[in-house]
């Protein structure tokens, strides 16, 4: 029995920390066009829960991209210089994209086996009816 | 012939068996993104019945036995292709697996329900 209530927390931890990452992606496609923006990115970590020996996933702290802004250029822009560009951010929409195509196979995946373990450890509470 | 009943123990046994392979592939399949991360893996039932899956078998949680699960059985990392991150979880086979675990589990439930039942209508209950 302990093994599918260690099952469920440590997909419900895949849940959480794809969903989590779900937020920064779009976080950052909303400020695609954002001047001066980083893109931000949240490291995915294994950490020990508790006296079970599964390992849960734990997102660790967001950080900024720190790669170069993309140098837009429009004299019309009223942050534009006195060579007429400005600095954009630095969000490749392929690669937030992909990633959140990843994220929601991942989620799907973990929602498949939460609701697996669930079925199995009903079927064992069948057996306790007669 | 019921001073024994090694049926049930054998379900049983395959139940909690199946159990921790569900878990463990619950495991894998929610760091299926983590850097870095090495897919387990559960020896087979058959093998674990013959007694002793790798040599050695802890009786007690004091015992030595580093890897172990709760339950004693001992895990391993499953060789696989691997991802630039240094991740080796391939969902497809990990959902394969887990499916796999489903079915060995309803089929020991299945074993010790009909066994319960030919012992009811034995008792004529």
């Amino acid at each position: 029995m302990s093994a599918f209530s260690d099952a469920l927390s440590v997909t419900s931890s895949g849940l959480r920390a794809q969903a989590m990452r779900l937020r920064v992606v779009s976080e950052n496609i909303a400020n695609v066009d954002t001047p001066g923006y980083h893109r931000k990115t949240i490291p995915f970590e294994t950490a020990r829960s508790g006296e079970g020996s599964l390992q849960d996933l734990r997102v660790g702290d967001v950080s900024l991209d720190q790669s170069d802004l993309e140098d837009v250029y429009d004299p019309g822009h009223p942050l534009a210089d006195d060579t007429g560009h400005y600095a954009g951010s630095n969000v490749d929409l392929m690669i937030e994209l992909a990633d959140a195509r990843e994220a929601q196979r991942s989620y799907e995946a973990n929602l498949k086996m939460f609701d697996q373990t669930r079925q199995m450890s009903s079927n064992l509470m069948d057996l306790l009816r007669r | 012939m019921f001073q024994n009943l090694d049926v049930f123990r054998t379900a049983i046994a395959m139940a909690r068996h199946a159990g921790e392979q569900q878990a463990i592939s619950a495991q894998n399949i929610a760091n299926a993104d983590t850097p870095k991360y090495r897919a387990l893996q559960m020896p087979d039932f058959a093998r674990t019945l013959e007694g002793g899956a790798d040599g050695m078998r802890s009786t007690r949680p004091q015992h030595l036995g580093a890897g172990a699960g709760p339950e004693g059985y001992r895990f391993s990392e499953r060789r696989g292709a691997e991802d630039p991150n240094g991740n080796t979880v391939e969902l497809e086979s990990e959902m394969v697996v887990a499916v796999d675990a489903k079915r060995a589990h309803d089929r020991a439930l299945a074993i010790y329900r009909s066994n319960i039942n030919i012992l009811r209508a034995s008792l004529g209950r």
